[in-house]
């Protein structure tokens, strides 16, 4: 399969060569290699190290347009060595000044702030695919999506996606107690009553920028269901082993957002209202939720600041109490044992979901600086969430050596309580990285 | 009989000074100067050298369109080389009385950005241009006053000073003054001289081989900015231009940036 891939990539750029006239200021061919590496967490000296080829195609015609990226990535990834071949993108459409109608692998960003955005559901990410730039870990849906352009400062953005694609967090590599184990996925059945729709309706406005949007079906960013406890009677000291699976929700959300530049300031917002049906019941769905951003942005003598809060309100939030054995003998003890995997797995997905209280605050700070003519850009982004107290700290510099030639290095630093996310998460995703990509 | 004489004569002493002082008003030719060329409503393709004073140089090409729809002049840059900004784009309404609105398109962002447009000073993508020189001045920024008469490459020029109007101003464009060496007769402007908040001189911008363009005015194929403090230049070269641009307004909407 790969090897008629990269046959058909061969006659496509050979296509792009032999046919260049007729395709002269349309057709571009472009890409990049990158090697990265991160390290020097708690649980790996190496975690995430690769070696990319990222090739892109594009042609833009009258009326037709088509996209593609593949990525050929090598490497060693939290312990296992991989080979593998992704399509990022590849889509083609019809386009013309009113209306454009796209299909095919898209990756879609919706929401006018930065790195939290309530409004922006549509493509899933993969959390693990650590490198300098956070958006490499945008992931592509398969889907049909139509603009509409009513006017020059007014349209309407309609998407279909048939087949659910999750996010990707890899708690099976926590050490969360030695008892939880996360392996299988749990997806939504291929059928179109499973579809995502979603639709924006977007203003560009002299002096402002605001859109509202609807998204209806199973989110990306999913929660964990129990599948199974097991109890080996045979082990001297038998314990039991949690079982999850990374399970879907079903959600529709409402959601609006604005940027409004008030003289040398920029004003940012979001809110989404996210409607849920089951999540007093189910372990794995969260409670209907207002999700908020607020962002102030500004140049203070050549630093970019962007000040954020984020919050989330649930008002049908309701606090679960840890279960008490109620006795000694072998019945009740293993009441006590199932309530408490309920009890460890609600309080879990809570976390996720970022509902461990009825009002849920954090703040983000990022400032950038460039520096020797734009060739050298130093960054810092902090994050500290107020309620689950666990704090984030990235900083990042890069250096364009030469034209097509650029260094970046930074590092991660995720900490947080005893047993909350970034506790977790920290052991493993934490480290420095380095990474050299050219392009072309 | 020689009061009336005295009295006529010193009345058409005024009225010719009077009259001269009107068709030499700085303002008025900083204006003409920025009207003869034709920024209003074009397409064309330049490419951007940035030169240390070692001589290491490295390169931009990006495609830019402009054109005037009612009070509006909207501009659209789209970067072609080298490939790690391939494909950022860049759309600013430039208006008549209120402040410019900027949106940018970058492709690993995947979205495009409503920023703000009100750093007239910035570097324009590392080059010693800044983002002002990217599109017309906006003449009510500065107070004009004509400090001399100069000849640049044979051509009979006024000397204009050009003193923005607030310190908010000059901080916004990040000079304390400007010189502009501007051609009596067709009135195209062959140098500027920029000087920094301290008042030294900064920068020497050389603009040149000019060509008429269809619609009657003008427009520079070359234009050198030197930094003068810290010896790089920057060269904008136009390899393509064609006034009259016809691209449609909906071409200059944010929601089609990312094409």
């Amino acid at each position: 399969m790969k090897k008629i891939v990269i046959a058909a990539l061969f006659m496509v750029v050979s296509f792009n060569i032999n046919g260049q006239d007729s395709f002269k200021d349309k057709a571009e061919f472009s890409g990049y290699v990158r090697g990265s590496f991160q390290g020097f967490s708690k649980n790996y000296d190496l975690s995430n190290v690769f070696a990319q080829f990222a090739l892109k195609g594009k042609y833009t015609g009258k009326n037709t347009i088509f996209n593609a990226e593949v990525w050929f990535l090598g490497g060693h990834h939290f312990g296992e060595f991989y080979n593998r071949l992704e399509i990022m993108e590849a889509y083609a459409g019809y386009v013309s000044d009113k209306f454009d109608f796209i299909a095919g692998n898209q990756i879609v960003k919706w929401g006018r702030t930065d790195g939290f955005s309530p409004t922006d559901n549509i493509s899933p990410r993969d959390y693990f695919f650590l490198t300098s730039d956070m958006d490499d870990q945008l992931r592509a849906n398969l889907m049909a999506r139509v603009k509409y352009r009513i006017n020059n400062s007014v349209d309407i953005d309609l998407i279909a996606i048939p087949f659910y694609k999750q996010s990707n967090y890899r708690f099976d590599l926590f050490d969360m107690g030695g008892m939880a184990s996360f392996g299988e996925e749990t997806n939504p059945e291929f059928k179109f009553s499973n579809a995502t729709l979603a639709g924006r309706l977007n203003f560009e406005l002299p002096g402002a920028g605001f859109s509202f949007s609807y998204f209806r079906g199973y989110d990306p960013y999913h929660g964990f269901n129990l599948k199974g406890i097991e109890l080996d009677f045979n082990a001297p000291n038998p314990m039991p082993l949690i079982k999850y699976s990374s399970t879907p929700y079903r959600k529709q959300s409402i959601g609006a957002d604005f940027a409004i530049p008030a003289g040398s300031w920029i004003i940012r917002g979001e809110a989404a209202w996210n409607i849920t049906k089951g999540g007093s019941d189910s372990l794995y769905i969260p409670l209907p939720s207002l999700a908020y951003v607020v962002a102030l942005e500004r140049d203070f003598g050549g630093v970019m600041g962007i000040f954020q809060y984020i919050g989330r309100y649930t008002p049908s939030f309701e606090p679960v109490f840890e279960p008490q054995p109620a006795g000694t003998d072998p019945d009740q003890v293993l009441i006590y044992m199932s309530q408490m995997v309920d009890y460890q797995t609600r309080m879990f997905n809570r976390k996720i979901f970022g509902q461990q209280k009825r009002s849920n605050h954090a703040f983000a700070l990022t400032a950038r600086k460039s520096f020797a003519y734009d060739t050298i850009t130093a960054e810092l982004t902090t994050c500290y969430n107020i309620t689950s107290r666990e704090f984030l700290l990235r900083p990042k510099v890069s250096w364009t050596i030469a034209d097509n030639l650029s260094l970046a290095a930074g590092g991660h630093i995720m900490t947080g309580e005893k047993e909350s996310l970034y506790d977790y998460s920290g052991p493993v995703m934490n480290g420095l990285f380095i990474e050299l990509k050219a392009s072309f | 009989m020689k009061s009336i004489k005295l009295i006529t004569s010193t009345l058409s002493l005024v009225l010719v000074t009077s009259f001269y002082s009107f068709s030499q008003n700085p303002k008025e030719i900083s204006k003409k100067s920025a009207d003869a060329i034709a920024l209003g409503s074009m397409e064309m393709t330049t490419t951007l050298k940035i030169m240390d004073a070692k001589g290491s140089t490295r390169s931009r090409t990006l495609n830019m369109a402009s054109r005037k729809f009612g009070s509006v002049t909207k501009m659209m840059m789209k970067f072609t080389d080298p490939a790690d900004v391939k494909g950022t784009s860049i759309l600013i309404y430039d208006y008549d009385d209120r402040a410019d609105e900027m949106w940018i398109y970058m492709p690993a962002l995947k979205k495009t950005r409503r920023v703000v447009s009100n750093e007239k000073g910035k570097n324009f993508m590392g080059s010693e241009f800044t983002n002002a020189d990217m599109s017309k001045p906006n003449i009510e920024d500065f107070n004009y006053k004509i400090i001399s008469s100069e000849n640049i490459n044979g051509k009979a020029c006024h000397v204009i000073e050009a003193v923005p109007v607030s310190d908010e101003s000059m901080q916004s464009n990040g000079f304390s003054k400007k010189v502009s060496y501007i051609d009596k007769e067709n009135f195209l402007c062959y140098k500027i001289e920029y000087y920094d908040l301290k008042g030294k001189l900064l920068k020497t911008q050389i603009i040149g081989d000019y060509r008429s363009v269809e619609g009657g005015s003008f427009f520079y194929y070359e234009m050198e900015m030197k930094n003068e403090q810290n010896g790089r230049r920057s060269l904008l070269k136009t390899d393509n231009f064609k006034a009259q641009s016809q691209i449609s307004e909906a071409q200059f909407s944010p929601s089609n940036l990312d094409k």
